[in-house]
């Protein structure tokens, strides 16, 4: 037998489900290693999401994804990286579980993320754009960031699961929602944005100029006054990691 | 490139994250602290801020987990790349991992599996050790790992194994001592003869931990106790056998408060002082 030969062999028994029981005490022993560690991963990854549906609907949902999904990157870190994905199918019958999954990964890769610079109005302004300037202006997004659309009221689930325990809140229904996630100060935060809003800022983020953005509320009565009172929340927020200006 | 890591002696402790605080704080009483590489690569924020913020106080050692020389497929060029950025950022005093593998084939099992120790092994482990110092640009620290299976096959010890990595690699070791006693539990060999028949002038570190009863009278390395007393006997032992040696406390587990450690990490600097004064 090869060494590759073997180590197939070896990995296909510690991976394996409780269906191929171990050879022996010591594969007992890595596999009870391989599977405590994976499940431990996604405990601790998603602790508010373990509160919300309680340990065993959790520990159930975690030990079919450790079984479903061997992990591929060098980093234990990364492992639950699709754990929303299969919560959604899991609880098919209950969105907010995936969704609140789905922002306490993102928080977390948020808070690590590798660093980027932080825009401020102070800088901005130092820049002394002229108008053809804002017509190219363009912004990079800070570290961590992500967008997307929810349905449920996660502002409220976020803080219901916040301390140790399992919440038992009702949750009031919400219309769809845009949220947006980002670190700012080494610390994560996320936002609920108004449709509007996250037009713009969605235009911005895939790389748009400022001028190109507005175009998305072109129609509105107020665009100019929306758009000034949005940027400087922008910029107070962190939202930007620099800006470039380009034709 | 330089190929020789000289000799560090002193006392240090793994640096985990419920004593980040501690050390944030102020100057603890260790020569230097260790760090899980993969903890820091590839990613920025808080966690690396901690780690350069303590990198100004104390010597840093980077030791890692995902290197996995022995994966019959060689390691990953991208986790090399990664390593060795982190390395040129921090500048440790060495980076470290183990005799393992840890996955094939896109399937990363995330813990130090055991090897046979062959012809073909000690070549994939010398061929994936040498690109990896070629990438890093300095040699590297090998761990023995805890096993808890042996292999028919093999045609050496563990240490003659490891003897053989060095002279054919250029690359040092880190024994971890705990290690040593409990895969001698698990395959029935003398700890002493393990001691003896590793090159001493390539043994740079020394590791100390607990482990647990497992099943059938084997040992367990679980890191989540304090180091035994048969564990300190032979640290004794080893240091009597290769001289001063950076030592390391290493807990992963059931992390007590910094005091206790650092305690427990002066057990070590008194039976070190005792062994080398005899």
């Amino acid at each position: 037998m090869t060494l590759l030969q073997l180590q197939r062999s070896f990995l296909a028994e510690v991976a394996g489900d409780d269906d191929t029981p171990s050879r022996s005490p010591g594969m007992a022993i890595y596999r009870n290693a391989y599977r405590g560690r994976l499940i431990g991963a996604l405990e601790s990854g998603y602790e508010r999401t373990r509160r919300w549906v309680g340990e065993d609907a959790f520990d159930a949902a975690a030990t079919h994804y450790v079984l479903t999904h061997p992990p591929s990157s060098w980093t234990l870190d990364l492992f639950g990286a699709n754990f929303p994905e299969t919560l959604a199918v899991l609880f098919a019958g209950d969105p907010e579980v995936a969704e609140l999954a789905w922002l306490e990964w993102q928080m977390q890769q948020a808070f690590a993320a590798p660093d980027r610079g932080e825009l401020t109005a102070v800088a901005l302004a130092e820049a002394e754009l002229g108008e053809r300037d804002w017509a190219g202006l363009r912004f990079g997004m800070p570290a961590g960031y992500q967008a997307r659309t929810v349905s449920s009221d996660l502002a409220a689930l976020w803080r219901n699961t916040s301390s140790s325990g399992q919440s038992s809140a009702e949750l009031a229904p919400v219309s769809p929602q845009r949220l947006v996630i980002w670190r700012k100060d080494r610390q994560p935060h996320f936002r609920l944005l108004d449709e509007a809003e996250f037009a713009v800022l969605h235009r911005l983020a895939i790389g748009d100029s400022f001028a190109d953005a507005a175009t998305a509320i072109a129609d509105h009565p107020e665009a100019a006054e929306l758009l000034g009172g949005w940027l400087a929340q922008w910029l107070s927020d962190g939202l930007f990691s620099g800006f470039s200006v380009s034709y | 490139m330089s190929d020789t890591i000289h000799c560090f002696t002193g006392f240090g402790l793994g640096l985990r994250k419920e004593h980040h605080a501690d050390f944030l704080r102020e100057r603890q009483s260790v020569d230097f602290v260790e760090v899980i590489s993969e903890n820091f690569m590839a990613c920025g924020g808080r966690p690396l801020a901690t780690l350069e913020a303590v990198r100004e106080r104390h010597p840093v050692i980077l030791h890692g987990v995902s290197m996995s020389i022995g994966s019959a497929q060689g390691p990953s060029r991208d986790y090399l790349a990664e390593l060795k950025s982190l390395a040129r950022r921090i500048d440790p005093l060495w980076v470290s991992d183990h005799l393992c593998w840890t996955g094939i084939e896109g399937h990363n099992s995330h813990d130090l599996l055991p090897l046979p120790y062959t012809e073909e092994t000690l070549n994939r482990c010398v061929d994936s050790l040498l690109l990896a110092q070629d990438v890093l640009e300095r040699p590297v620290l090998i761990e023995n790992p805890s096993s808890y299976v042996s292999f028919a096959d093999s045609t050496f010890t563990e240490w003659e194994f490891l003897a053989e990595l060095t002279r054919r690699t250029g690359c040092y070791l880190l024994l971890d001592v705990n290690n040593i006693y409990v895969s001698g539990i698990n395959h029935s060999f003398d700890p002493l003869d393990f001691l003896r028949g590793v090159p001493a002038d390539r043994v740079r570190q020394i590791h100390l931990a607990g482990h647990s009863d497992g099943p059938e009278g084997m040992l367990i390395d679980t890191h989540d106790t304090p180091v035994r007393d048969e564990v300190w006997a032979l640290y004794a032992a080893a240091v009597r056998q290769f001289g001063p040696c950076a030592t390391m406390i290493e807990r992963d587990d059931a992390i007590p408060p910094l005091d206790e450690l650092l305690t427990e990490l002066d057990q070590a600097r008194a039976l070190a002082l005792a062994g080398l004064t005899v």
